[in-house]
């Protein structure tokens, strides 16, 4: 409940990513981050930093970390650089899906907390 | 062909119970495809396999997410977007080389080589462009606006990005000039 996955990329090209995010409900920090990619090594070094820079860090201030930051620290290649938006794309994508829970978990919650009352 | 056949018999009941949005868009489509590719020869099956597990997996993953969303009603077929893709590649290539010789830039070098065009700017940095065929898509890495990628947009007859909705001459053409200091006519 209190984990977003958030998986990207076509797996007809090769690249799957898949980014896992664990956040402290009451801080709505990331207390732990895991990554699982099917890819390229730039792909693969992508993740792994994503998963790295997000941890401890709150849920909104991932969202601002951008594909360039990520080609930047890797010293990516032109050709790469999809990859690193890959990275952006994952765990976006997997802050996207923890707030969909939450509000899933929350909307059950209050609504039990009505019948209760 | 028997061990194909035998893969697609297996591979086809899962492949339409993962799919069934899938299934009821495109059906027709999609088993006509299918039968085709079956009568061709045993190469062919790997590419069907492949394609199965491709629709329908990127059904599932693109589904959270909006901007790379595919609506398959309009994916190109592969010749087609061949077709496309080359020819948009090669004006951009003869439209950048003779721009290339308008422009006075320290290494400037235009490459088109296993299907990816490089265009080299020497310290303005590299673009590359190529087809990433899966997706229908031509991909291009640009030094000032990162990474993009374009689909066909039959509507508007040009190569878009569904992200930003910026369209490929248009975008280079912008770019090119901010960086060369010169127009360029790309479309």
């Amino acid at each position: 409940p209190n984990v977003g996955t958030g998986l990207v990329g076509a797996p007809a090209c090769g690249d799957v990513m898949k980014l896992q995010i664990k956040v402290d409900e009451k801080t709505g920090q990331i207390v732990d981050a895991r990554f699982k990619t099917f890819g390229c090594g730039s792909a693969i070094a992508s993740s792994s930093v994503a998963t790295e820079w997000v941890k401890g860090k709150a849920m909104e201030d991932v969202l601002t970390i951008k594909n360039t930051e990520i080609a930047k620290h890797l010293s990516l290649p032109p050709v790469k650089l999809h990859c690193s938006m890959l990275a952006e794309d994952a765990i976006k994508a997997a802050v996207k899906d923890y707030k969909e829970k939450r509000v899933k978990t929350n909307g059950a919650a209050a609504a039990g907390e009505t019948t209760q009352a | 062909m028997a061990t194909a056949s035998r893969f697609l018999l297996r591979k086809l009941p899962r492949f339409l119970k993962l799919s069934p949005t899938l299934l009821r868009s495109n059906g027709v489509r999609v088993s006509s495809n299918l039968i085709q590719d079956s009568i061709e020869p045993l190469d062919s099956f790997w590419r069907i396999g492949s394609r199965i597990r491709h629709d329908s997996l990127t059904t599932r993953s693109f589904s959270s997410q909006g901007p790379a969303s595919v609506d398959y009603s309009s994916v190109l077929q592969e010749e087609e977007f061949h077709k496309l893709a080359n020819f948009t590649i090669n004006h951009l290539l003869e439209k950048i080389e003779d721009y290339g010789d308008n422009v006075q830039i320290d290494g400037f070098d235009i490459d088109y080589g296993n299907e990816v065009l490089t265009l080299k700017l020497g310290s303005l940095g590299t673009y590359v462009l190529n087809k990433q065929t899966p997706n229908r898509q031509i991909w291009m890495s640009s030094p000032v606006s990162g990474p993009s990628r374009f689909d066909w947009d039959r509507d508007a007859n040009a190569w878009i990005y569904r992200r930003t909705e910026a369209k490929l001459h248009k975008l280079l053409e912008e770019e090119l000039e901010n960086l060369c200091g010169e127009p360029i006519q790309l479309s």
